[in-house]
């Protein structure tokens, strides 16, 4: 039951750490914005990483974000903007709607799944090194002959030495 | 050189063939000349993809643009040890590369098998020989250096040879970028060989401790070598992309870390089987998964399937890859099922608080990891092809998932070494864990008073106190009892309790390595940044930091032209030197780089880009960055190396046990003689 409590509150954990929920910038700037959007010049950066001098795509992208910060937009809002305007690739993280879903929770869920066959895998080596001293739990020896054993164990004295 | 690496080329992939038969047959048969035969044929392999080599190598260095690699890659201008690069700085060379170290390393586990592993080596020639087919193929039929450039002309098809090359590409024009490539192929390749033993013991059915204990060294050494590239291709990313940081979670970089973390993993659970018997199953898993990640990472490379800073251009290498790694996958796992029955557990576990089920929750963790980053990986194209719709799976999503599993894996790298095998009872726990704990606590209020509040970093450095802590207690407990016993003195003590078992002591600095790196990971929470616009006279400021910019000067050089911007660097008004970031225009490929400049101290690092010019302003754009403790990253990555290094000189008492072995072996030699 414990480890079953212990396997559960784990899993929970664990998809809620690897879970999506980020707290939102209160005061964005172009900077804090430009870490969660790709530069679309096509060098597969983030857009404050992009390595080409003067690229003109960050450029457009970083004026459309200023814009949308003087316009009074937060950043939920301006990341959706961007969405809209250039395609769910911009962002720097899949968006937590619809299949897309699957990439935060999966990690999270591997790690609890792990964690649950580790979990297991103990267990049974546990009780696979317990099983043959119980003669119910053992149908392949003998009860006679673990009488007899355990008779002569009993009157050898070794049984004493434990 | 062409023709002679053609040559070589044919040479190297039918001796490979020839390897994989007479190594099979060699091994079924029993017969001693086959496979003395086969092991001539991993030689031969060897000495003929050298000729390619070499062929190809003596063309980029004499400048023959006839060479339609050399033409793509390289330039007149290019300095002697970028030239050298050149040969794994395009898909057709690093494959040739590739294949190469194959040889080396195959050549190798030949030389140094000639007198033991007899039966596992017939089979052992014959994957890698077969891993070598593979390579030699693709290099000879789909991505072949030895291409040659030619023109139409009214005389029909005529040999051209352009005045001068495309060039090197300039984000390849860093000292890191020569020696990082080979770096992470010795890692990718050298796995090949700890698979090629297990894959010979599942046939063999020789599956005791025998090729574990055989392939331990064969893994440390390919785990080192990508290891140490994986950081020299954060050290290029750092001081060549220019965005302030060292680890972007491209997927090539990704690609990369994954057969690393895999690796470690088997590292550490081989330690069960070697002394408990146990994880057989487990143990074969991993060094497959090892194997299998090793050539997807070069198959993510090169396949243009995913989108990445690092990638090689597209190509049509891509299905071959993957009917290789189908192949892999299939011939493996099949073996594996069939032997199931030999690889019974010889021991059960006898404790859930014991050095065993640390390394199972190692291994949990590490796969974790590996699963994690290889999901976030490839969900691209699983989204493309489900939903018909490009995401990105970039830093943001990594930086969450990643790092929670991170810390745990750095917690066990503490604790795990701290329990006994078998059973660790309470007052044990208690005694090994007080102090570590005690400090990390102390530690952890020192860093809340002092401000720090980014919880990961918190948290990080926490763990590090308390991982450093373990790791020197044992270090400190086992040098007092050899001055208690021995009368050393405790630098002797230190020295000799090392010696006497590297293994384990290696391993410590290794794990003492990795709590340095996590202290630079957690620096990068503290980023600072600003940018400006600065012409002579102007100053810019971050932090306790004043750059005024003293001069800005242009040149020339035969390989590029160049704008350099001088910055005169204070703190708290103490000069503290001049930084003179620049950016080049290479003149063979037309294209514009930039080059940071740094002034490092273990503290924080003072980064400054030249990222531009601004268009109205005619200015200098200027990005300044202070990185904390990036130092401890570097600093890290060399302890972690010579831990390694430490761990595979075999120790006293092994030494001792190989003389023994080898007297008594002379005895009976002597004996027999008589």
């Amino acid at each position: 039951m414990r480890f079953r409590l212990a396997f559960v509150l784990l899993l929970a954990l664990a998809t809620l750490g690897a879970g999506p929920a980020r707290a939102v910038d209160p005061r964005p700037t172009v900077e804090s914005i430009g870490e969660h959007v790709m530069c679309l010049c096509g060098c597969v950066a983030i857009l404050n990483h992009c390595p080409h001098l003067n690229c003109s795509m960050q450029a457009e992208m970083r004026a459309t974000i200023q814009k949308a910060l003087d316009e009074g937009k937060d950043e939920p809002a301006i990341l959706q903007l961007l969405s809209q305007q250039y395609g769910v690739k911009v962002l720097a993280a899949p968006p937590t709607q619809g299949f897309n879903l699957a990439a935060w929770i999966l990690p999270g869920l591997g790690l609890a799944l792990g964690l649950g066959l580790v979990v297991v895998i103990v267990r049974r080596w546990r009780g696979l090194r317990q099983a043959p001293a119980s003669a119910e739990t053992s149908p392949d020896v003998d009860p006679k002959l673990l009488a007899a054993v355990e008779e002569e164990i009993k009157t050898s004295g070794l049984g004493m030495r434990e | 050189m062409n023709e002679v690496g053609t040559i070589g080329l044919i040479a190297a992939l039918a001796f490979a063939a020839y390897g994989v038969i007479a190594g099979a047959l060699g091994g079924k048969l029993r017969s001693p000349r086959m496979v003395k035969s086969a092991e001539r044929a991993a030689a031969a392999f060897f000495v003929s993809i050298t000729l390619a080599i070499v062929a190809l190598e003596t063309q980029i260095l004499t400048d023959n643009f006839h060479n339609a690699y050399v033409a793509a890659h390289s330039n007149r201008d290019l300095p002697l040890y970028y030239k050298i690069a050149v040969l794994w700085a395009g898909q057709e060379g690093s494959l040739l590369f590739w294949t190469w170290l194959l040889s080396i390393y195959g050549g190798l586990a030949v030389l140094l098998n000639r007198r033991k592993n007899r039966q596992l080596m017939p089979y052992v020639v014959a994957i890698l020989m077969g891993t070598g087919v593979f390579f030699s193929s693709i290099t000879f039929f789909v991505a072949n250096p030895f291409g040659e450039l030619s023109m139409v002309s009214a005389a029909g098809l005529q040999a051209f040879q352009p005045a001068d090359g495309n060039g090197l590409n300039p984000l390849l024009q860093y000292h890191s970028m020569v020696i990082h490539p080979p770096m992470l192929y010795l890692g990718y390749v050298g796995f090949a060989v700890p698979f090629a033993f297990a894959m010979a013991a599942l046939i063999t059915r020789q599956l005791g401790d025998n090729w574990i204990r055989t392939t331990r060294r064969w893994t440390m050494v390919p785990w080192m070598f990508l290891g140490t590239g994986i950081l020299l291709g954060g050290r290029w990313a750092y001081s060549v992309l220019g965005w302030g940081g060292y680890w972007g979670w491209d997927p090539v970089e990704n690609a990369s870390l994954l057969p690393w973390l895999a690796g470690t993993a088997f590292l550490h659970s081989v330690m069960i089987q070697e002394k408990r018997g146990m994880l057989k199953v487990w143990n074969i898993v991993l060094v497959i998964t090892t194997f299998f990640l090793c050539i997807f990472g070069t198959f993510l490379t090169r396949s243009g399937i995913v989108s990445s800073v690092h990638a090689f251009a597209q190509s049509n290498i891509g299905p071959f890859f993957a009917v290789f790694l189908g192949i892999v996958l299939f011939f493996a796992v099949s073996l594996l099922f069939l032997r199931l029955e030999f690889l019974k557990s010889e021991n059960k576990l006898d404790s859930m608080v014991s050095r065993e089920s640390g390394f199972l929750f190692n291994n949990w963790i590490l796969l974790a990891a590996v699963f994690a980053v290889l999901w976030g990986t490839i969900f691209p194209i699983i989204s493309k092809a489900i939903e018909g719709q490009t995401v990105t799976v970039g830093a943001p999503f990594f930086n969450r998932v990643a790092v929670p599993i991170g810390l745990l894996l750095l917690l066990l790298t503490g604790a795990g070494p701290l329990l006994a095998w078998r059973k660790t009872s309470f007052q044990s726990l208690k005694r090994n864990f007080t102090l570590p704990l005690a400090v990390a606590v102390v530690v952890g209020a020192a860093l809340f008073a002092g401000g720090i509040r980014h919880f990961y970093a918190w948290m990080s450095l926490f763990l590090c106190a308390f991982v450093a802590v373990c790791i020197l207690q044992e270090f400190y407990k086992g040098a007092r009892t050899r001055q208690k016993t021995g009368g050393e003195n405790f630098l002797q003590a230190i020295y000799n309790l090392t010696m006497r078992n590297t293994r384990r002591y290696g391993g410590y600095v290794v794990h003492l390595g990795i709590v340095l790196l996590f202290v630079g990971f957690a620096g990068q929470a503290f980023q600072a940044k600003t940018k400006g616009l600065m012409q002579e006279g102007d100053e810019l400021r971050l932090k306790d930091y004043v750059l005024r910019c003293s001069n800005i000067v242009s040149g020339d050089t035969p390989n590029y032209s160049y704008q350099k911007i001088q910055l005169e660097v204070s703190k708290d008004g103490r000069a503290l030197g001049t930084l003179d970031p620049d950016r080049r225009f290479y003149k063979a490929s037309q294209q514009p780089t930039s080059h940071v400049a740094i002034r490092s101290s273990l503290t924080e690092d003072l980064y400054t880009v030249l990222a531009g010019q601004d268009p109205d302003s005619g200015k200098a754009i200027v990005e300044v960055f202070v990185n904390p403790l990036v130092a401890w990253v570097w600093i890290g990555g060399f302890v972690t190396f010579l831990g390694t290094l430490l761990a595979m000189v075999p120790s006293r008492v092994e030494r001792q046990m190989a003389e023994m072995r080898q007297a008594q072996e002379v005895a009976v030699r002597a004996s027999n003689a008589l």
